[in-house]
């Protein structure tokens, strides 16, 4: 049986990393098999699961010292867009040699690490081998910030569409048995236009790109088929994290638009770093304005200050934030679950911090829709 | 505006790209620069690159376009977005609208376009070189250019645009046209570089590594600027003095603020450590802005910004 996949979505700089490993550590105490496969070079995430580093392959996080009795487990890997994309053209390519010819193609050593959406699809197909493997019952992505939602999502059909067999006969065609000739086929104006633009060297190196991946853009249609299903899949949800900030809850909501209009199935949304008011009031009379015996009348002001402007901060802040939770709901689906995880006084820094948080995140996002 | 008013220093070359991770702030450090260079009389254009068009909210202006539209006096704003960068370039090489339409607006070679390594950087730099060698009657349009680049990643990208499309072009058509993109980019009495991070630990350690990786762009930096920074509310020794007798008030309402003063003191703690990390690491002036208590929204949040980047620069 196939895992069961969370997709962490939402703005950069919203705590989405963090979520993603709380969340999948919270699964892995329920007894079941997670992993967290994050995309941000993150070293500190490896830090605070205590882990040396975070690579392409799964690493055991050691829950164990943090929960002792946590019948599941819990891998992290972090990943690497570069080595996934040379493992999937050795994988797949026909023979050794025309691996090689890939792999050594200048277009592509600039393609594989530069390409628009390239990061955002070996993210996808590293997904589908987790999702696919069997060693796992749920895995957790957590996603490339981007600020554009649907490059992530349509980058599998974008690199599909990129490989396709069309493109190559439009592109190149063959001069010669072993030779092949950049764009002397189909329009001339396109083709007059493209060499105009990047000129004739670049087609030339494309078209020897396109000419070695040839054995692999079946391959590479095929699985992009797969993440359109995986994405669709009724065990998949998008949890869309967000902070209170209007401009990363903005982002959410346009998201949750793509998600609609996408049809893949929206789980709720995590509210990170949300404050909460202060539950007894404080007045001015509640401190003594004169300083107590040993404490200079400057310093017994200035700490006085610090309370009450801490105090009226939090509750503005508190309530700027419920604000925006009510807005979001709001614009949500009825009954859209909306988890809030409380600001935390210090970073996170160690597996109990990440554990801790786990109350806050949802327990069960399957049976919410 | 008085000596002291004048904000960044004139002498900072004339393309000043704002670089830093996503969610940093730099839209608004842009345009608080951009701000400064107007209000002392630069004619000043703010390129907005990642096509949120957030610059003329800021303003109160109707939204931007690929069109120069202005904000306030001497200040302009533009969004140049890959897409509009790639047809203004296309329409300009090859004269025929239609056959834009044609290549571009192609199902089957949209991809293959958006896959040329760096060739929608390379265009929106282009479109930049453009703003810079713009004359009208023999005079240049604009003294000071200020691009919100995109997100740190990208931005570097941005950066080696030029130089990835050159390796592949060689001599093609294009090659002309990005050497002097990358000359002007690459030239730090040219172009400056400014980055912007948040004064927590891991944006101070993606900015350190930004750093390491810039090499010969290193050059280039004139500042970092750490945004959104909270004012300490009282120091240390003050608040360990106070405490017991606080604590001897034993009132819950106190005792709850206490905390919110602690997590506060210690949140300026990692502020105070991130910006002495910075400044110890990079060779340029780091300037705190502080935090407002909301998003910045109108000019007067920006000339708040800007009064303290002044203040921080001298």
């Amino acid at each position: 049986m196939s895992a069961r996949v969370i997709i962490c979505c939402g703005s950069g700089g919203v705590g989405k990393t963090t979520v993603s490993a709380a969340l999948a550590a919270r699964f892995a105490r329920e007894g079941l098999r997670v992993a967290v496969l994050t995309i941000d070079p993150a070293r500190r995430l490896a830090d605070s699961l205590g882990i040396g580093e975070l690579t392409n392959t799964p690493r055991r996080v050691p829950l164990d010292r943090v929960v002792p009795d946590s019948t599941g487990h819990l891998d992290a890997m972090m990943l690497d867009a570069k080595s996934t994309f040379d493992e999937m053209v050795r994988r797949w390519s026909p023979d050794a040699e025309s691996a090689e010819r890939v792999l050594a193609n200048r277009y592509y050593q600039a393609a594989s690490t530069r390409l628009g959406g390239s990061h955002e699809y070996m993210a996808m197909e590293r997904l589908l081998q987790l999702w696919k493997g069997g060693d796992y019952d749920v895995v957790v992505l957590d996603t490339p910030p981007t600020r554009h939602a649907l490059d992530f999502l349509k980058a599998p059909d974008r690199m599909s569409g990129l490989m396709d067999q069309g493109v190559l006969r439009w592109l190149v065609m063959p001069k010669t048995r072993g030779g092949w000739r950049a764009l002397e086929f189909g329009s001339e104006a396109v083709a007059r236009v493209l060499k105009r633009l990047v000129g004739r060297g670049v087609i030339g190196e494309i078209a020897e790109f396109f000419d070695a991946f040839r054995g692999l853009a079946d391959r590479m249609r095929d699985r992009s088929l797969e993440v359109r299903n995986l994405l669709r899949d009724p065990h998949t949800r998008f949890l869309l994290v967000t902070s209170p900030a209007p401009t990363a809850r903005a982002e959410a909501l346009y998201f949750l638009d793509v998600l609609k209009t996408e049809k893949m199935p929206f789980g709720g949304f995590v509210v990170n770093r949300t404050a909460t008011a202060p539950v007894h009031p404080l007045l001015a009379s509640d401190l003594p304005e004169v300083p107590p015996d040993g404490l200079s009348p400057d310093a017994w002001s200035a700490c006085r200050g610090a309370l009450l402007e801490a105090h009226a901060a939090r509750s503005e802040q508190a309530a700027v934030h419920a604000d925006a939770v009510r807005i979001l709901r709001e614009a949500g689906p009825r009954g859209a679950p909306c988890w809030l995880v409380p600001e935390q006084a210090e970073d996170l820094h160690d597996l109990h911090g990440l554990v801790g948080l786990g109350p806050h995140l949802p327990a069960d996002v399957w049976s919410q829709s | 505006m008085n000596e002291t008013d004048q904000g960044f220093p004139p002498s900072w070359p004339r393309i000043l790209l704002v670089t830093g991770k996503g969610g940093v702030g730099k839209t608004t450090v842009a345009a608080t620069l951009a701000v400064q260079a107007a209000a002392r009389g630069e004619r000043t254009i703010l390129v907005e690159t990642s096509g949120a068009r957030v610059v003329p909210q800021l303003f109160g202006r109707p939204s931007e376009g690929y069109a120069p539209v202005v904000m306030s006096p001497r200040l302009s704003a533009i969004s140049v977005t890959p897409e509009a960068a790639l047809e203004d370039y296309v329409v300009q090489q090859i004269k025929v609208r239609r056959l834009y339409k044609l290549v571009f607006e192609n199902r089957i070679m949209g991809p293959f376009i958006e896959a040329v390594p760096g060739l929608h950087d390379a265009l929106q730099l282009g479109k930049v070189m453009d703003l810079e060698r713009e004359t009208r009657r023999g005079t240049r349009v604009w003294d000071r250019i200020i691009v919100d680049a995109p997100a740190t990643g990208h931005g570097l990208t941005m950066m080696g645009a030029a130089r990835a499309m050159m390796d592949l072009t060689r001599a093609g058509p294009m090659f002309e046209g990005l050497r002097q993109v990358h000359d002007v980019l690459d030239d730090p009495t040219k172009t400056g570089l400014v980055l912007v991070a948040l004064p927590e630990e891991m944006p101070v350690n993606e900015t350190l590594d930004l750093w390491d990786r810039l090499g010969d762009g290193r050059r280039q930096v004139r500042m970092c600027v750490l945004n959104q920074v909270h004012r300490r509310l009282c120091t240390d020794r003050d608040w360990a003095a106070a405490s017991p007798h606080l604590q001897a008030l034993a009132s819950p309402a106190v005792a709850e603020a206490m905390d919110l003063v602690s997590a506060t003191l210690s949140r300026s703690a990692r502020q105070e450590d991130a910006h002495a990390r910075l400044a110890s690491g990079l060779p340029v002036p780091v300037v705190d802005l502080p935090a407002l208590s909301h998003r910045v929204r109108s000019t007067e949040d920006l000339q708040l910004l800007g009064a303290a980047l002044t203040e921080g620069l001298q």
